[in-house]
């Protein structure tokens, strides 16, 4: 299988103070691309520290961060801000769109960043948002905000689009109308997608291809699960 | 633990809250600096005027005797009178005195000695030596002139008047109520003190025979009694010639002139830089509460009570404006203040004048901290209002859609993402944004008018000095010229004259004295259009100034009747045309016109000419040579002090201007930040966004700078139009270059400031500010 991600002893080190911190310890981790990933662990483990690494949205304090084959960690600013622009999506729990733009300029942006968007009509319509594009953010239940975002981080078409809490602040059942969204980008492109999604929630490990659990800092576990569940036959 | 927290918001905020203290305190300092000294000015000279007993009323004759006197002293009203015989007289040795600044001797020193009998009105200032006795010689001496010439206390003068001389010891150096502002003769036009200055004396310095009193000054009990005292001196003392009060003496009105000369315009600017500081500080403070929304929630959640939260936010404001407006107080009471009152100080010689702030100064202090503090308490309270839970919630912008509709059609359709959101982000940020846009107009117009006023001043001194007067020299010529020596003047010097009388003319039943000039020197003392441009007068009748024509209510072909003061022929003349004029408001006509009146002959009394004259001292039949190069350099010389003054103005303008584009700047940045970080995780470039973010603020300094000139030029006409006194007229003239230099001057000021700011987007943090907010 190709690796998508590599991370070799990789150390995220926070200074309070006199003391230090350490949120990851030396991890070692190698991801399959075309994987749904879920990461798992409790509060303050180093999840969406994790994350961040990978996003190129933070530097590792030591270690290597190797994305596709190149080694993100040695980046300037400059080259990292194309690294995420190219190839990452990202989703957050709190959507993170801009509010004093519509659906579709929200969407619209992505044409500032990438040469080969995916046109914003496709990516509303494929997060069934179509009909709204027009509205702003705050006309927007919860769950379509969360789309927007999705339809965004779709746009770029990412070969990576990582996801901290996507669903932690949705209902249920729009919770599992954005984890189908999110499945539906892992398949997309031949399956050479790959989406991390970090979570609380245990039963969405189920329909993962690798579970990872994080604890204090170090990888406790990675799990893989050679038949995921279909997001339906879940029980939620 | 409050206070812990107090501690690191400032820390945090510091940049915010400096701007807050700078704003305050900016103000604060040129109001209460330019206050101090105005008002200095003012209440020092009326306090000076009381304590020593300023005359209320000059009386002249051609000889007071000593039963005038008692009878004036009898009248009802008059609190006590003084007779007073005032000489020039020339000092006998004058190139034994050297100018201290120039260490030039001197050619000529006169000093104007006053012989007194008593001195209980209008009381000399002692600085040194001894009180006034009538039965003591010497001189009681100028001091400014000793000063400058390096005269004390025990030197001999010897004066010359007439044949007569006069050996006196200086016994000690004054300052004397009406002699404020002194100067030389009607010629100069500021005081230099160096070659002409005052002594007293007793009266008893002199021979019997020269015991003469030209001058009365009356002390009046009741001032709202002048005008019945003036009546009955008038009719209880045979052949006075003049009673003249306060307004009418130069010394007393020239130096209350100098005091009220600047309130109008510094009065406008210090004004508004307290206004555009309040406006902005509390713009700051409304938002930096509503930033703190969360936090406020969440303590409240906590269980702390309301007031201690308020308290601690309103803490913020109320002692940063404390601190910032006393600072303010007293520094530029102390540096401004006092800097302005001693460069007048030069000129005026008024003893124990300090800087002085007037109660209102207080109060503008005290409203600002209250202001501040207000809104402060205001905004905390609204959000205090709400639920716990939902103040905990991030506010989702409750903004109405439509407002943002504009931006959805027409031209903005097609705009770029950048421009959209940055109108919006403008559209919802209403306050803020005109907080900036009022802010910045402010400081941009402020800069405007003050180089307007270097503009319009210039202006006026080329229309007077080069339009008007259109000469190198006049010749003021004596009253009793022969009819050769006049012959001899105008075959060397041509043939160009005027002819200035006193006239008095009716108006609405009154009799007002105004003047009329005689011109019969075409194309050298010229007479302007409304456009300021020359034009030759017609031989119909006589000409009005504009500004006469307003304020007398007198039109283009109305008729006036007038005559020639201490004439009884009256003369009806129809109104021909009305000139222009920047300083003296006054009848004009021709030669030929005025030969036309019966029981008229033109005298002239001044000759213009542009032969260079600049060796010639003296020529027969001429009282005085006036060269207008001269006349022009003392003018501007006297305009400096009001040049200073707007400099400093300027200066405080841009230094407000800077704080407040700042100010705006950190602000919209802070709000911006997390729409930023966002940006940054989708992949923008640090440039990309920086262009976002400068964009807005150049926008708004734009249009800004736009609307402040029309306003400028309306404030710069205001104060020429309306603030300086009726004698002057002349409107603003502003060229084009001073309103681009202001704006490309703003343009850039923000275009710097925005730039350096925009740093601050290399350092955001994506994962810690997407953290912070939500
Ligand atoms: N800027 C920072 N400075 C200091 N410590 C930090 C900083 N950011 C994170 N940490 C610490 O690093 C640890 C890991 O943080 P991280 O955000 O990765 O946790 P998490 O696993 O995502 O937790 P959660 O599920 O609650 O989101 C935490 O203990 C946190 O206190
Ligand atoms: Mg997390």
């Amino acid at each position: 299988m190709e690796k998508i991600v590599e991370l070799k002893n990789v150390s995220k080190v926070y200074k309070i103070g006199e003391n230090e911190f350490k949120a990851l310890d030396n991890i070692d981790l190698e991801l399959n691309k075309g994987e749904m990933i879920v990461v798992l662990g409790p509060s303050g483990a180093g999840k969406s520290t994790l994350l961040n690494l990978i996003g190129g949205m933070d530097s590792p304090s030591s270690g290597e961060v190797i994305i596709d084959g190149e080694n993100i960690s040695s980046y300037n600013e400059n080259k990292l801000s194309s690294y995420r622009a190219e190839n990452v999506g990202f989703i957050f729990q709190f959507y993170n769109i801009l509010p004093s733009l519509t659906v579709k300029e929200n969407v619209d942006i992505v044409k500032d960043i990438v040469k080969n968007p995916i046109p914003t009509e496709e990516a509303l319509k494929s997060v069934g948002l179509e009909e709204h594009k027009n509205k702003f953010p705050n006309q927007l239940s919860g769950g379509e905000q969360q789309r927007v975002s999705i339809a965004r981080a779709v746009a770029k078409n990412p070969k990576l689009l990582l996801c901290d809490e996507p669903t932690g602040a949705l209902d249920s059942h729009t919770g599992v109308d954005v984890l189908k969204l999110l499945r539906k980008q892992c398949d997309a492109n031949h399956g050479a997608n790959t989406v991390i999604i970090v979570t609380h929630n245990s039963l969405i490990a189920d329909i993962a291809d690798t579970v990872i659990h994080v604890k204090n800092g170090k990888i406790e576990s990675v799990v893989k699960n050679p038949n995921p569940k279909k997001i339906d036959e879940v029980k939620w | 633990m409050l206070f812990k927290k107090m501690l690191r918001d400032l820390k945090h905020n510091k940049s915010q809250f400096i701007t807050i203290f700078l704003m305050v305190f900016l103000a604060v300092f040129a109001f209460s600096g330019i206050h101090a000294y105005m008002d200095g000015m003012k209440f020092g000279s009326e306090e000076y005027y009381k304590k020593q007993n300023l005359q209320d009323l000059w009386v002249t004759k051609e000889n007071f005797s000593k039963e005038d006197l008692e009878k004036v002293k009898e009248l009802d009203n008059v609190n006590n009178a003084e007779r007073l015989l005032r000489i020039k007289a020339n000092v006998v040795n004058p190139e034994d005195y050297t100018n201290k600044t120039t260490g030039k001797e001197l050619k000529e020193f006169v000093i104007e000695c006053n012989f007194i009998e008593s001195n209980d009105i209008n009381q000399l200032y002692v600085q040194k030596g001894e009180k006034f006795d009538v039965n003591k010689s010497g001189l009681w001496f100028d001091e400014y002139l000793a000063e400058n010439l390096g005269i004390k206390i025990g030197d001999e003068i010897e004066l010359s008047y007439e044949g007569l001389t006069l050996k006196e010891k200086v016994v000690a150096i004054v300052e004397a109520p009406d002699h404020v502002y002194f100067m030389k003769d009607e010629t100069a036009i500021f005081p230099t003190h160096t070659d002409y200055g005052f002594a007293y004396l007793s009266i008893n310095e002199l021979p019997e025979m020269f015991h003469v009193f030209p001058y009365m000054i009356v002390d009046v009990d009741d001032l709202s009694q002048l005008k019945e005292v003036k009546a009955s001196i008038k009719e209880n003392i045979d052949n006075v010639i003049t009673v003249t009060d306060r307004e009418d003496d130069i010394s007393y009105s020239g130096f209350l002139r100098e005091a009220e000369e600047g309130e109008s315009y510094s009065g406008i600017f210090s004004g508004l830089f307290v206004f555009i500081a309040i406006l902005s500080v509390v713009t700051t403070m409304n938002r930096f509460v509503k930033r703190e929304r969360t936090q406020i929630g969440t303590l409240k959640a906590l269980g702390i009570k309301k007031r201690k939260i308020t308290w601690m936010y309103v803490n913020y404001g109320f002692f940063i404006s404390v601190v910032a407006g006393v600072l303010g107080l007293f520094i530029g009471r102390y540096t401004l203040g006092s800097f302005f009152l001693n460069m007048e100080l030069v000129y005026y010689e008024i003893p124990y004048l300090h800087t002085y702030l007037i109660p209102l100064v207080y109060e503008v202090a005290i409203g600002i901290v209250i202001v501040i503090t207000l809104v402060t308490y205001l905004s905390c309270r609204k959000i205090l209002k709400e639920k716990a839970a939902e103040a905990i919630r991030v506010e989702i912008p409750k903004v109405k859609i439509s407002k943002f509709d504009i931006t959805t059609k027409g031209i903005f359709k097609r705009a770029s993402l950048s421009t959209k959101w940055n109108l919006r982000d403008v559209l919802r940020n209403r306050a803020r944004t005109f907080m900036a846009l009022v802010g910045i107009m402010g400081c941009t117009m402020l800069v405007v008018v003050a180089l307007g006023m270097f503009d319009s001043l210039n202006e006026y001194m080329r229309w007077e000095f080069e339009v008007i007067n259109h000469f190198d020299y006049r010749l003021n010529l004596s009253e009793n010229y022969t009819d050769s020596q006049y012959e001899a003047i105008i075959e060397k010097y041509g043939e160009k004259t005027s002819q200035s009388v006193g006239v008095e003319f009716k108006n609405d039943d009154e009799i007002e004295l105004n003047a009329l000039t005689i011109n019969d020197a075409k194309g050298l003392l010229q007479t302007t259009d409304h456009n300021k441009k020359p034009f030759e007068m017609k031989n119909d009748g006589i000409y009005i100034t504009e500004k006469m024509s307003k304020l007398k209510n007198l039109k283009v072909g109305d008729t006036v009747e007038w005559r020639i003061v201490a004439t009884d022929k009256w003369y009806k003349s129809k109104i021909a045309g009305l000139a222009k004029d920047p300083q003296n408001q006054q009848f004009y006509c021709t030669k030929d016109y005025f030969e036309t009146l019966e029981e008229t002959t033109y005298r002239p009394d001044s000759i213009y000419t542009n032969k260079d004259l600049s060796k010639i001292k003296e020529i027969n039949g001429v009282n005085t040579i006036q060269s207008i190069g001269n006349i022009r350099s003392e003018m501007d010389n006297m305009l400096q002090m009001m040049f200073m003054v707007i400099y400093l103005l300027i200066g405080i303008s841009i230094a407000l201007g800077f704080v407040i584009i700042y100010n705006l700047g950190i602000l919209s940045f802070t709000e911006k930040e997390y729409q930023f970080a966002t940006l940054k995780v989708l992949g923008y470039k640090n440039k990309q966004i920086k262009k976002i973010f400068i964009k807005q603020n150049i926008w708004i300094t734009i249009v800004a700078i736009l609307l402040s000139f029309p306003v400028a030029f309306w404030v710069t006409d205001y104060i020429f139009a309306n603030a300086i006194g009726d004698i002057y007229d002349f409107n603003a003239y502003i060229r084009p270059i001073t309103y681009a230099i202001s704006g490309l001057g703003s343009f850039i000021v923000s275009y710097l400031i925005n730039k350096f700011l925009a740093r601050k987007i290399n350092k955001i943090d994506m994962v810690s500010s997407l953290k912070g907010n939500e």
